[in-house]
């Protein structure tokens, strides 16, 4: 036992220290290509979008002054601000500065990240946390009754929340909730009363992907051989179902979260606009439009680094749960 | 592992619920705030709160109530009033401005404000290192152009060689100091007195004065942020300075909070030396993108004002409103008579019944809506432009009956205009009229400029039998209603002139790539004014201005333009400038005008007071409140019980109010 826990554990690290070794290499290869395809929008960033053009010679000041006249000296000069080297090499007073916004000069990308990224993940976790539960619950239901009214019912809603874009689901909700029934505020963030509509929105398309996967990995379970011996003893049904069959049902859903709650984190713009959470994937719409490339390039780079670490730690959290696999 | 003697479940589980407890703590953490006097719905954040720096029109409009200019601009009349300068003098050759700033002028740390904060702020707006929209503005002042070109060309010969400087851009500086010191016309003899010198009369100096951009910035708190980069010689200006705690303004207003396209608080600045005039003590400034979320967060009671209404909803909620009017003329008309504003008389009448409304108004813009003709001799393909013929420009526009397409296709009830400037927006500027609709004279004027059926074959050919191009329409994707604009103007371009056209949409920073360069026949524009003066507008056909999209050159125009701005007396320069509109908007055309913007507000007048209705449309948040009786909670569109057994029979006359 004691052998099998140390060797899984150094397995575990190596498997962090591979991971983290890759993670720049990744990173870059990403900030490469968004450097290449931002650049390539064309317009000017310090335009205003009204049609009022300053003369031509402040225009150039203004270009200059954000290294928007070079592509390859502004390259450079992002990346070592941003990797922390130009820090290291003490030729910047900060380390990971992702620039100013060009678009927002009051506020740095740091800041906007730093504002943003929290709202985001409270609202992204939020929904995950709801995804799970409920797609445990139906998929559970349904996959102890195949074929049974209440699984139709609950595969009839899961289709429907897979199907359904989130800025229908949540202008209806918006509606009922806030609007007929008073029961929430219309957009905004702050407070617990804020935060449920939005995360129910988000959580929709994956509670209905959790609960097929539940669904499909209950009716296999339930059909093998040591549920089967376990059923034989005397067992009750929902005791087996609880736990045994769960437990293996439930591996495809941790391995399908990892990127899920990348995508809820990283891809809740819809929502974020629909209820006017101040989060940063409107954030990062609204740059990419206006081509404010620092703070596209900033949050690209914050959310590749992410994508990196979550699929990591649903990983590590797999042999946690699991510790055959190694 | 250890963890082997939990089951499964208490495995997964355990780092979730660690999970929900982080998440409650965290947003129980960030709650509301308290509820403010006075809340806009904004449809953007403002992008800085540096007055220098701004040129969006809803940060302008805070930047009027954070900080206090040398002048006021009146929201009710937009007339010149009194700022931090009690009054000032003008010279007799009018090119010499003495301010003489009034002693208890604070900023919201209590310093005083002098003369030299203002010296200070205009001196950052003109740098080439602010990188600022407005820097030309500036330009009127004595040197301050050439200083701007000094400091661009030093600064160019300082990143080829910094050893010039020894590498030290703050060598470079202490130049560009005594440059502005000595060069440009800003004069601090005393702390109480600003003089400006002027090249030549500028007949709206004051009405720049009262621009935000003009507004002072508290030096020290500004300084604390600058610093210098060796490589380039720039000025690099950090905006920290503007986050709530460390700005320091001199306005109505102090911002406490900002949370980014959240929200942003706004409380009265106690050391502001005109109390009286701040009527909402706090206001909350809540920003939401969402056009359809903005209406509904209003109508649940979110907000007071609703500061831009979606494209979505203007056409049926005007209606609704027209409906509301309509019911009440008589008393309206009867108030107006007797010289009450129309939100008073509109506040106190009745509340509305299903399927009318009086939440929503709609005002005419400094804004106007226009289609640029491409004036420059040929096309960005080389090939000879029809429009650079003033005839031809004529014959289009004649055609257009801007009225249908205000009735079928904008749908929003505008103003038509004939002309740039707005009508009644600057004072003692006469009402000038272009030309209308009139497609016989059209087919006349398209004959002379040589262009004639010929053939027969139902588009229009040159005396040497070419056909007329293809009309290239040009518009941007952006909003649907440069596309429908588009198209009925082209079938009416085809139907009546008999010429083909097409038009092409393109998304709007392609669109705006195409007009730079040229590359269209016909293009959609717009325009709102900056200042009081009719020259904000005509200035947009002058050679060489960053915004003549239309390539528009005519030496008799530059001509009359400078003869106007020599004018000494406001009155006659005025005459002068309407008499080259005229004859810009009937003779030359450079563009079409169509009609005036109409901006669109959510409030209702019986809870909110103060909603100016002058042209300009300036907006003073300080002077907004909530009518007495009205407290905070459920606001807005929720109806006060069903009304319908009260409709009074139709009144037969129109409401003298929109």
């Amino acid at each position: 036992m004691s052998a099998s826990s140390s060797e899984s554990s150094s397995s575990v690290a190596s498997l962090i220290g591979r991971r983290l070794l890759q993670l720049p290499f990744i990173v870059l290869a990403v900030y490469t290509l968004t450097f290449v395809l931002a650049w390539s929008v064309p317009g000017n960033p310090l335009e205003n979008t009204e049609g009022r053009r300053p003369p031509a010679e402040i225009v150039e000041a203004m270009k200059k002054q954000y290294k928007l006249d070079d592509p390859v000296a502004f390259y450079f000069d992002y990346l070592g601000k941003a990797s922390g080297v130009s820090w290291a090499l003490g030729n910047h007073d900060r380390p990971f500065d992702l620039g100013p916004s060009l678009k927002q000069p009051d506020w740095s990308v740091n800041e906007i990240i730093a504002t943003g990224l929290p709202v985001s993940m409270t609202l992204g976790l939020t929904a995950m946390v709801i995804a799970v539960a409920i797609g445990i619950v139906a998929g559970t239901i349904g996959g102890l009754r195949p074929g049974s009214p209440l699984d139709a019912f609950t595969q009839l809603l899961a289709i429907a929340g897979i199907s359904l874009p989130s800025f229908v689901i949540g202008s209806a909700l918006l509606m009922l909730f806030a609007v007929k029934l008073g029961m929430f505020p219309v957009g905004g963030w702050g407070g617990l009363q804020y935060v449920l509509l939005p995360a129910f929105t988000l959580s929709l398309p994956f509670a209905a992907y959790i609960s097929r996967l539940i669904r499909f990995g209950m009716i296999e379970e339930m059909g093998a051989d040591h549920i089967r011996t376990a059923r034989a003893k005397g067992l009750p049904r929902w005791k087996v179902a609880f736990k045994h069959a769960l437990k293996n049902a439930f591996l495809p859903v941790l391995s399908y979260l990892g990127p899920a709650t990348a995508v809820a984190l990283t891809g809740s713009f819809v929502v974020e606009k629909v209820f006017a959470v101040p989060g940063i994937g409107q954030n990062f719409v609204d740059g990419v439009l206006g081509k404010d490339i620092t703070l596209v390039m900033g949050v690209v780079l914050v959310y590749s680094t992410m994508m990196v670490v979550f699929n990591l730690a649903v990983d590590v959290l797999y042999r946690f749960i699991d510790p055959r696999i190694a | 592992m250890g963890c082997d003697r939990y089951p499964w479940w208490v495995r997964l589980l355990a780092p979730i619920l660690l999970l929900v407890l982080a998440l409650f703590a965290a947003v129980s953490l960030d709650s509301p705030l308290p509820p403010a006097d006075l809340v806009l719905i904004e449809r953007s954040d403002c992008y800085t709160l540096d007055p220098q720096r701004m040129s969006y029109q809803h940060e302008l409009r805070r930047a009027r109530v954070i900080y206090e200019t040398l002048v006021n601009l009146r929201a009710s009349d937009c007339a010149i009033v009194e700022g931090v300068a009690k009054r000032w003098e003008i010279s007799a050759d009018l090119r010499t401005y003495t301010f003489h700033l009034r002693s208890d002028a604070r900023w919201s740390n209590g310093d005083p404000v002098t003369s030299a904060d203002f010296a200070y702020a205009w001196r950052r707006a003109i740098l080439p290192d602010t990188a600022a929209d407005y820097s030309a503005l500036y330009f009127a002042i004595s040197g301050a152009r050439a200083f701007y070109n000094n400091r661009t060309v030093a600064l160019a010969a300082y990143a080829k060689s910094p050893e010039t400087y020894h590498g030290d851009a703050r060598e470079l500086w202490r130049v560009t100091e005594a440059d502005f010191a000595k060069n440009v016309a800003i004069e601090t003899p005393d702390p109480n007195t600003l003089v400006v010198h002027l090249d030549a009369p500028l007949a709206y100096f004051l009405d720049l004065c009262a621009f935000p951009c003009f507004a002072p910035v508290h030096p020290a708190t500004v300084e604390q942020f600058v610093s210098f980069d060796n490589t380039s010689g720039r000025l690099i200006q950090r905006h920290d300075w503007t986050k709530p705690g460390r700005i320091v303004t001199n306005g109505a207003y102090v911002p406490t909070v900002w949370r980014y396209k959240r929200d942003m608080r706004l409380e009265a600045n106690p050391y502001y030396w005109d109390p009286s005039r701040v009527i909402a003590k706090s206001v909350e400034c809540r920003t939401i993108e969402n056009p359809n979320t903005g209406v509904l967060s209003f109508q649940s009671g979110g907000g007071d004002w609703l500061t831009d209404l979606g494209p979505e909803y203007k056409t049926e909620m005007l209606a609704e409103r027209k409906a509301y009017l309509a019911r009440f003329s008589a008393e309206i008309n009867a108030g107006l008579a007797h010289g009450a504003v129309a939100d008073d008389i509109v506040g106190g009448l009745p509340v509305p019944a299903p399927g009318e409304r009086r939440d929503v108004r709609g005002f005419d813009a400094f804004g106007t809506d226009f289609f640029s003709f491409n004036c420059r001799t040929a096309l960005t393909g080389g090939n000879a432009n029809p429009f650079h013929d003033a005839r031809v420009r004529r014959a289009f526009a004649l055609t257009v009956n801007k009225q249908e397409l205000i009735d079928r296709v904008t749908r929003l009830g505008e103003r038509v205009a004939s002309t740039l400037v707005p009508p009644g927006s600057i004072p003692d500027y006469p009402l000038v009229e272009g030309i209308g609709f009139d497609p016989v004279r059209a087919r006349a004027e398209l004959k002379a400029a040589g262009y004639d059926d010929r053939d027969g074959d139902g588009i229009v050919e040159n005396t040497a039998g070419e056909k007329f191009p293809t009309v290239d329409i040009l518009y941007s994707t952006a909003s649907p209603r440069y596309q429908n604009l588009a198209l009925a103007m082209r079938d009416m371009w085809k139907r009546e002139l008999r010429v083909a056209a097409e038009c092409r949409g393109k998304d709007s920073k392609l669109y705006k790539e195409d007009l730079k360069k040229g590359n269209f026949m016909i293009a959609r524009g717009g325009w709102y004014g900056d200042y009081g003066d009719p020259t904000t507008w005509l200035d947009l056909q002058r050679a060489g201005n960053g915004n003549n999209d239309r390539g528009y050159e005519n030496p008799e125009f530059e001509t009359r333009m400078d003869a106007a701005a020599a004018e000494h007396d406001p009155k006659t320069r005025l005459a002068m400038l309407a008499e080259v509109e005229k004859w810009l908007f009937t003779e030359e055309i450079p563009l079409m005008p169509l009609c005036n913007y109409v901006t669109v507000y959510m409030y209702d007048p019986s809870r909110l007071g103060g909603i100016a209705e002058h042209p300009r449309l300036e907006q003073d948040i300080s002077v907004l409140g909530r009518r007495a009786g009205v407290h905070d909670g459920v606001r807005g569109g929720v109806r006060d019980g069903d009304q319908r057994n009260n409709i009074s029979p139709k009144s037969t006359t129109e409401p003298a109010v929109r």
